[in-house]
């Protein structure tokens, strides 16, 4: 009917635009990125121009160039992804599994340490670090970075330990697999999906923080976030080259995200299903 | 034991002594600037808090940013999610879309918002309003509207989360609920307040407490567009606890103040769960 | 055979929190008996498997195995093997390495492991199977598949926790039987978990009866059968179960609803006894209790009648289809040797 079929068309239309207002800034930056700096302030603004790859070549290759920014993103989150699921993998299987004194608080411990405010923590890290010489070096980055990873990577992978039916695991122990040989053999197997989301989470949280960064960073240990920012505090109207700046540091999280995308409303709220997550 | 153990260790040194080196520092006068003051100051940074008005603004800021950004993602994640229910195809589309803001660092999203949506003249909202004929606006630049630009800013970048989790909730609700509904007669708005909400309240108290967590301790975005400015007009509690500490290098009143920011989460979170529980 | 598969459980007492789970159980299966365990729901029976697979700590008891206290052992050490009622099997490997994996825990060498998982896999008749992933089965694959695995180490001791409520009743009744064929060819002992009361009696060379954590009677079924301990196992056992009245002994006669009855041979107090008596004992007379008749319900080859005698409802089922219908008055009557008698206050059997 005409009526149901107005409707559908109504729905379809705020679906377009909603998918405008949130895809539009990144499609328009990535637009923004190709143009010389002279289109970019063009008015009314062009949609057909002709396109440059100059603003990357400049970014990458020029004397500002983001690669050292990267590397550096790269060795901070790497780092702290994987000594994060280190720890976190065994806690997280003993917080699901195991009959731990104190289980329960000390699951809310865990909670509670996720909660609190980064710029309660800088402070007292800013000082310490001051005092022992370790500003603008990756261990202390890579520590601090443990403050929000190493919580949210172990309720997260409890989530996933929950998962799998108990009887799973005795059904190895009566197999005469012992505790640790069922974790690595009949438990780890099946939450290898769950491991690959969690490290896709905590990288990417590690990768977009910048509190952190911006404070016990410097001129050795800058990563693209902190780089950003001060891209855009020393050259002012240089947007294209900002955008490519931006499209190049956000194309790994863009990617992550999307390779986890069916996973990331679970990843999202499991802190909260039992607390809440943090990321600003 | 053994598993655990490791983790809980690293989190007590990372974490809980940290806290514990803030408390005794916001108990001190620790200024950077004037190394010669610093000592022992008691509940010095304390009382000072009580005659500074700059910090009983930024008080005010964070009820101000916390409750309307909260408020208006639930809301608009809500509604976006069940007219999205509704929309035959293309979900999955904008599923995808929504992912893209969250997934970008704030920082990022501050810039963006800076140059290329909120600048004067050449960016995207005064692209708008000028081809409608309405005047140009200072959105940053100006103390009331930098404010609405801020919880704006936040508002843009979090609401596809609250979207994505009421979608997930709506659509895993079972639909033999609402036939049976519907054969008892209810309205189409009678069945969402008698069934669809009550349905989804998990969903909206998670959206509700762990957005506020995180609007309470918003940063990155903030200080990328207007870092706190022009003035104070967005320097919520979170911001003037930094610039006071590294702007300012007053190490000593910033743990102050990072201690009653603290000191509001724990509240905050206590009283949310306490409710959750209570229904 | 090696391993003899002698079980014995002493006062095993499990708690939750306040509530009592089992209230000292003692129970003994000799070698090479398939031993069903079976109750209602809640009533413990799950809870004495795990305890004798090791799976479950308990707070009083002893569980010995051919001898051997094992109550301290890890379930690993205690040569078992169990079927779960969700089977259990580990999703991320075939069928093959399913079947293998408890022979590879313990270093068994490759080739005898491959002989032992195509054997296992042969007597359950899944060895068409053995490259796909439990996900690929079907429901009664997936059951053989735990089978086998837990066949192929030749355990003393086979634990089967429901292993066929998850099929469909056809399948169940053909797996009932393949499954006593193996037990009897492999010559374990097998401790077969249930709450239906027709597949335990069917299955097993004997049968414990668990009610709220205890175990009120151990027998082989034919006698749990003819003589249940308690008016509950009898309301139990057989279906449909046996009917219980109340009624009364005096002077040496019983009277059910004020009509006296021939009473059965026994040295009874005087006084309110229950009743019991099973439906296939019941037949409509001429004289006898009357009743009202209710419902008649026709399975085919039997005939079950609801009759409402005095207020309650009791059974009667006959092989020939009797000729009443719904709302006839009509008589009931029965054999004396037809009649258990149980205390109406303990619920125990009275022997006559
Ligand atoms: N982990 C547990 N916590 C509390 N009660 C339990 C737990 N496990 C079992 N129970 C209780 O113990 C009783 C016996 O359970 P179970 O052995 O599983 O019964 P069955 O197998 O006969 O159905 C039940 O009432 C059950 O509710
Ligand atoms: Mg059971």
């Amino acid at each position: 009917m005409t009526g149901k079929r107005l409707r559908t068309v109504v729905l379809v239309a705020i679906a377009a635009v909603l998918l405008a207002i949130w895809a539009f800034p990144v499609l328009w930056a990535l637009l923004t990125s190709f143009k010389t700096e002279r289109d970019v302030l063009a008015y009314p603004p062009t949609v057909i121009f002709t396109p440059t790859l100059r603003n990357y070549a400049d970014v990458l290759f020029g004397s500002a160039s983001l690669l050292p920014n990267l590397l550096s993103s790269v060795i901070v989150a790497g780092v702290s992804t994987f000594v994060t699921l280190l720890l976190a993998i065994p806690a997280a299987y003993a917080l699901a599994r195991l009959e731990l004194p104190a289980k329960r608080a000390s699951g809310f411990y865990v909670l509670a340490t996720q909660m609190l405010p980064p710029v309660g923590l800088i402070i007292p890290y800013y000082l310490v670090l001051q005092k022992v010489g370790m500003l603008d070096t990756y261990t202390g980055l890579i520590v601090i970075y443990l403050t929000f990873s190493l919580p949210f990577a172990i309720w997260l992978l409890v989530s996933y330990f929950e998962d799998i039916p108990r009887e799973m695991e005795e059904a190895a122990l009566l197999d005469r697999a012992g505790r640790f040989r069922a974790l690595w053999y009949v438990i780890l197997p099946q939450v290898r999906g769950g491991i690959a989301v969690t490290t896709i989470f905590v990288f990417l949280n590690a990768w977009n923080e910048f509190l952190f960064a911006v404070v016990l960073g410097g001129n050795r240990v800058r990563p693209v976030t902190v780089a950003m920012f001060n891209y855009i505090s020393v050259e002012q109207t240089l947007w294209a080259k900002l955008a490519a700046g931006a499209m190049l540091a956000m194309a790994p999280v863009i990617l992550l995200g999307l390779i986890a995308q069916r996973h990331i409303v679970k990843g999202l709220t499991v802190g909260a299903v039992k607390g809440g997550g943090r990321r600003a | 034991m053994a598993l655990f153990l490791p983790a809980l260790v690293v989190l007590i040194v990372t974490t809980s002594a940290p806290l514990v080196y803030l408390a005794w520092t916001s108990l001190e006068r620790i200024d950077l600037s004037m190394p010669w003051l610093s000592g022992f100051a008691g509940a010095g940074n304390y009382l000072q808090m009580g005659a500074d008005p700059r910090f009983w603004h930024s008080l005010w800021l964070t009820l101000i940013y916390t409750v309307s950004t909260v408020v208006l993602q639930v809301l608009l994640g809500l509604g976006l999610a069940l007219l999205v229910l509704r929309i035959p195809k293309g979900q999955g589309i904008l599923r995808v879309a929504a992912i893209l803001p969250i997934v970008l660092a704030p920082v990022v999203v501050g810039l963006f918002w800076r140059t290329l949506v909120l600048a004067p003249d050449v960016g995207l909202v005064d692209v708008v309003t000028r081809a409608l004929g309405l005047p140009s606006y200072n959105w940053l630049g100006d103390p009331k509207l930098a404010l609405l630009s801020v919880i704006a800013i936040h508002t843009w970048q979090w609401t596809p989360f609250a979207f994505l989790v009421m979608l997930a909730s709506l659509s895993s609700l079972p639909p033999d609920v609402f036939e049976a509904a519907r054969i008892d007669r209810a309205s189409a708005w009678q069945r969402f307040r008698y069934i669809t909400l009550p349905l989804i309240r998990p969903a909206i108290v998670i959206v509700v407490i762990m957005r506020t967590m995180i609007a309470l301790s918003a940063f990155a975005a903030i200080f990328a567009a207007t870092g706190g400015g022009p003035g104070t007009a967005t320097e919520i509690l979170n911001l003037y606890a930094y610039r006071t500490s590294f702007s300012e290098l007053n190490l000593g009143y910033g743990a102050a103040l990072a201690m009653v920011l603290l000191a509001i989460t724990l509240a905050v979170s206590f009283v949310m769960f306490r409710a959750r529980r209570a229904r | 055979m090696a391993n003899a598969g002698r079980v014995s459980m002493r006062g095993i007492v499990k708690r939750h929190g306040s509530f009592t789970a089992l209230h000292g159980i003692d129970l003994d299966i000799a070698p090479g008996e398939f031993f069903a365990l079976l109750g209602p729901s809640g009533s413990g029976k799950t809870t004495t498997l795990r305890i004798l697979a090791g799976l479950e700590p308990l707070d009083a008891g002893q569980v010995m195995l051919d001898g051997v206290d094992v109550t301290a052992r890890e379930p690993g050490e205690r040569d078992v093997a169990m079927v779960f009622q969700s089977y259990a099997l580990y999703p991320h490997m075939t069928v093959y390495e399913n079947i293998a994996f408890p022979l590879r825990m313990v270093g068994t060498a490759k080739g005898e492991t491959d002989r032992a998982v195509k054997d296992a896999a042969a007597k359950v008749h899944i060895d068409h199977l053995l490259a796909r992933r439990p996900g690929e089965l079907s429901g009664g694959q997936q059951q053989r598949c735990a089978l086998a695995r837990a066949i192929v180490r030749k355990p003393r001791l086979f634990l089967l926790d429901e292993p066929l409520s998850n099929l469909d009743a056809k399948l169940r009744l053909e797996t009932r039987v393949e499954l006593r064929k193996l037990q009897r060819a492999l010559g374990v002992t097998a401790v077969y978990v249930t709450h239906d009361q027709e597949e335990a009696m069917t299955i097993a060379d004997r049968v414990a009866v668990f009610m709220d954590g205890r175990i009120v009677q151990v027998g082989r079924p034919q006698d749990i059968f003819a003589r249940p301990a308690t008016s509950v196992v009898a309301a139990f056992i057989g279906s449909p179960p046996m009917n219980l009245l109340p009624a009364d002994l005096r002077d040496g006669e019983l009277r059910v609803a004020g009509v006296p009855l021939p009473a059965p041979r026994m040295a009874g107090r005087d006084g309110p006894i229950t009743l019991g008596v099973r439906p296939a004992a019941l037949r409509i007379a001429e004289r006898g209790l009357p009743a009202r008749v209710y419902l008649v319900e026709n399975l085919g080859d039997t005939t079950i009648v609801d009759l409402d005698v005095a207020g309650q409802v009791i059974k009667l089922r006959t092989e020939q289809a009797p000729n009443v219908r719904e709302g006839d008055h009509v008589h009931v009557a029965f054999a004396p040797e037809a009649m258990h008698v149980f205390d109406p206050a303990t619920g125990q059997r009275r022997e006559g």
